[in-house]
């Protein structure tokens, strides 16, 4: 096992660009000790804004430090969510499929689920309207709030570093 | 290079030639007419398997100051292995193309594959997490899978037609893509195989109207059993993989006969026998497992009359292990290889990725020491210092603990630096733990052979069977050091140590049969309320007309060799099960035919024997009728086998030279003194206690405190523990 893989090397694991061996093998080994900063490192570098990423969130989002202390989630176009710990999907634009027609946009016929039993919610980015999300639940059912990250205790406790945080705003 | 005796004076005649053409080394075993052996090496040489043949065997006549001009005139049998065959499956690569026919609608078989494929072949832990499975690249583009319609269901009933212009439409469109081999896969084909024969004769007028070379393979003539997936595989595997290797058997024949040699060499397969270069089916000698000790093991077993014996084997990066009851192994008939699931009878061996070549490391999240499943393999450990091997290895601790001299490391041929061992024992393990050296040495080998020991107790008991009736028999080169550690308190009959462990495999190519064996999936009920006249009539009827097809087949492949009926010795099996159940046990026939009341009566006997052995007398119910799911025919023809050397019995005490030294080794804990013997110079008789080191050409027995040992007169060790 490496402590620590080459930075081309972890680019091409977030880019997927691996070979399934290469990757197999990552998997199967003792982690790098440095793997989450390495990629926090790659994701940070390919953002356009200066917010140091905390943690990634889920695809296109991250958790990143604002000056005043805040940890808000953060689109990859530079949107803004809310709070680390709220449902970014109460800011979300929401698309709701829960017709027979608006299935058969998607599916082919009688493959899909009965709109009466399971509705697909599909969550967009206000700022640049890409896909972040998609979930299947019955009609009625609250907003599923997934991952409330607890920042904290990962950064003292699983790796043992600071968390970062932002430059004060200047004047 | 080892051997088994010294002097090179005494005159040798080469009779038995063993060959394992590995993928970076050919290694050779050869035996003269008194059973004394040597072995050679050489670089493989992929491009002509032959040049690398030659040289091997040119290395090991050398130690007996013969050439191969010289030797290979007075061989009397030569058995090859090599591993082109498995590298084109691994690789996915083949000099041939191949298209395949197959049931309309079945298209994507081989791409879906099995769920078990998606692991198989992996080691444990990545078996058990989903994100570590992935199914394996098909052997052949969907481009090249041509749908037939067509269908036959499971009892041989024909569903739908053959639609023929189907199948000129397919052989026209994978002829136009220049395949070299067209496979024919229908479903239960292995039941009726009628739509995959007019299918080879359409096929085989297409392909004669426009000239070309293509060759036309049906599963139903090759491997005729159940499981679409599987019989696919392993056509498909016939084709891309073994035909192509038929003209690197064939140079390597043409070899032996250029240099004098007036013996047919033959190939090491799956189902423990060895087959001719010139057989049908030649996907069989694909073997990525070890399974000449096995073979060896059973050999050794027959001649010395030891009827049950679990077999252990560890190399350098694998733990194998394998059960013999009544001199027979068992089968098992969907073996892995290159992470495809086949249809091939293969003699059955369970294996763990432990050896002494595994990497022992630190886990830094649990701060824990775990082994492998990567390692060293032949490159030995850190303390190999001519090698670039970084992560300590199992073996490194061995010679760390003084029980494994660096002067002697493979006869010598391997310098071994002891302090290089100790340092990054030290570094690697003992300091990040908080140990000692040695204290983490011995912490290492104690939890390799706790896990030697729970694999190999669950083999036996997880079987249903009991230590105490099986004899244990340890071989390869890794083998000796651990055996007392791995059988420690397991309770088998006796521990046995041959003392050619290290070539035992090797061995075991050269006591392997002449033999070739056909299975065939039945469905043959016998149904309870008839009478054994009317179930001859019928069941036995049909499963002796199964069982002379196969001995027809049989009997075909001995005439490519030249080998008429009369030298061939059958042996008929089954798989039977009573109706309705899901698993079948092996039966061997104590008949060839069953088409009489009383033979018939015979088998069924036969069956409730073996199913009263392998469950209960409680759990029999032959109230339920009978089915026999599977029908084999074995062929075997004699030829010259190894001797297992017989020597007279001396007394207990060692001859004086095969005392070494002594020196001091590390046993639980404690720095001992040791002594250290010659494992060659002991004499038949001989009884040592430990502690002590036994050191061979190519292997160490090492004997713990508590231990002790006897050699009787075939040179093999029974290994004891002391109250």
């Amino acid at each position: 096992m490496p402590e620590s893989y080459p930075r081309e090397h972890i680019e091409d694991l977030v880019d997927d660009n691996l070979e399934w061996n290469q990757l197999h093998d990552m998997m199967s080994d003792f982690k790098d000790a440095d793997r989450f900063q390495q990629v926090r490192d790659v994701l940070q570098e390919r953002v356009d804004w200066d917010d140091p990423i905390i943690i990634p969130y889920a695809d296109h989002l991250y958790v990143v430090a604002k000056p005043d202390n805040r940890w808000v989630i953060k689109c990859d176009c530079g949107h803004e969510f809310c709070e680390h710990d709220e449902n970014w999907k109460m800011d979300a634009l929401i698309n709701v499929r829960d017709s027979e027609e608006a299935y058969l946009e998607i599916y082919p016929e009688d493959m899909h689920p009965h709109p009466d039993y399971m509705e697909l919610r599909e969550f967009f980015c206000p700022g640049c309207n890409t896909l972040l999300e998609v979930t299947n639940v019955m009609p009625g059912y609250p907003l599923i709030h997934e991952f409330e990250p607890d920042i904290e205790t990962f950064y003292s406790e699983w790796i043992e570093e600071p968390i970062p945080t932002a430059e004060p705003e200047s004047a | 290079m080892a051997s088994s005796e010294d002097d090179p004076t005494t005159q040798h005649d080469a009779q038995i030639l063993s060959i394992d053409a590995g993928g970076t080394m050919t290694d050779t075993f050869l035996m003269d007419s008194n059973g004394e052996f040597t072995v050679g090496k050489a670089k493989t040489t992929p491009d002509d398997e032959s040049r690398g043949f030659i040289k091997s065997s040119q290395d090991a006549l050398e130690d007996w100051d013969l050439s191969v001009e010289e030797g290979f005139p007075d061989l009397v049998s030569t058995v090859y292995s090599g591993t082109a065959m498995l590298n084109r499956l691994v690789e996915r690569e083949s000099e041939v193309d191949v298209g395949i026919l197959i049931t309309g609608g079945m298209e994507d078989t081989l791409r879906m594959g099995r769920g078990r494929q998606s692991y198989t072949g992996y080691s444990y832990s990545d078996r058990l997490h989903v994100n570590t499975h992935k199914h394996p690249e098909p052997l052949i583009p969907r481009n090249r899978i041509r749908g037939v319609r067509e269908r036959i269901d499971v009892k041989g009933n024909t569903l739908v037609p053959l639609y023929e212009d189907d199948v000129r439409d397919g052989v026209n469109d994978l002829l136009d893509q220049g395949v070299d081999h067209i496979v024919v896969m229908f479903l239960h084909s292995y039941k009726n195989g009628e739509h995959e024969h007019r299918t080879a004769e359409i096929a085989r007028e297409i392909i004669d109207e426009r000239g070309a070379e293509t060759s036309v393979m049906l599963s139903s003539e090759y491997y005729p059993t159940l499981k679409e997936s599987e019989r696919l595989n392993t056509v498909t595997a016939e084709a891309f993989a073994a035909e192509p290797s038929r003209d690197q058997l064939s140079n390597i024949q043409e070899a032996v006969d250029e240099q004098g040699g007036n013996v047919g060499v033959r190939v090491m397969a799956s189902h423990g026998g060895t087959i001719d270069i010139n057989a049908n089916e030649l996907a069989r000698t694909l073997i990525s497992g070890p399974i000449g000790g096995m073979i060896g093991a059973n050999y050794f077993g027959q001649k010395l009359d030891y009827n049950n014996l679990v077999c252990t084997d560890i190399g350098g990066t694998s733990f194998d292990m394998g059960i013999i009851i009544d001199n027979d192994w068992q089968i098992d008939y969907s073996p892995e290889m290159a992470r495809l699931l086949l249809s091939l009878p293969m003699v059955n061996m369970e294996s763990v990725g432990a050896g002494t070549g595994s990497y022992v490391r630190v886990n830094p999240t649990f701060d824990k020491i775990e082994l492998g499943p990567e390692s060293a393999g032949d490159q030995v450990g850190v303390s190999a210092v001519e090698t670039d091997v970084e992560t300590v290895t199992v073996t490194d601790c061995h010679v760390a603990m003084g029980w494994i001299n660096p002067e002697n490391f493979l006869g010598g041929d391997m310098p071994i630096d002891r302090e290089v061992a100790e340092q990054e024992i030290k570094e690697q393990i003992a300091d990040p733990l908080d140990m000692g050296v040695y204290e983490a040495a011995q912490g290492v080998i104690d939890i390799l052979e706790s896990k030697l020991r729970n694999d190999l107790e669950a083999v036996v008991t997880g079987e249903g069977y009991a230590p105490s009736n099986f004899k244990c028999l340890s071989y390869g080169g890794g083998g000796p050091v651990h055996t007392a550690g791995y059988t420690k308190d397991l309770g088998f009959d006796e521990v046995l140590i041959p003392e050619w462990a290290a070539g035992f495999s090797a061995f075991g190519c050269g006591a392997a049969d002449y033999e070739y064996r056909y299975d065939q999936t039945t469905s043959i009920d016998i149904d309870p309320d008839l009478s054994m006249e009317e179930a001859a009539a019928t069941a036995g009827e049909a499963l002796t007309e199964v069982w002379t097809n196969l001995e027809q087949k049989v009997e075909n492949e001995f005439e490519n060799s030249n080998i008429g009926r009369d030298e061939i010795e059958f042996q008929y099996n089954i798989l039977g099960q009573y109706q309705g159940q899901l698993n079948s046990i092996d039966i061997e026939s104590p008949v060839g035919r069953v088409d009489s009341p009383e033979k018939l009566e015979q088998l069924l006997d036969t069956f409730e024997e073996g199913y009263r052995r392998q469950y209960s007398e409680e759990a029999r119910s032959p109230e339920l009728g009978h089915t026999i799911t599977q029908a084999s025919v074995r062929g075997v023809r004699d030829v010259v086998k190894p001797e297992i050397p017989t020597e007279e019995l001396q007394g207990p005490e060692p001859p004086a030279d095969a005392y070494k030294e002594t020196r001091e080794a590390y046993w639980d804990g404690e720095w001992l003194d040791t002594e250290i013997y010659d494992l060659h110079a002991l004499q038949p008789g001989n009884e040592l206690s430990g502690p002590a080191v036994l050191e061979g050409a190519a292997t160490t027995y090492a004997l713990p405190p508590d231990c002790e040992t006897w050699l009787d007169e075939h040179r093999v060790h029974h290994l004891t523990t002391t109250e």
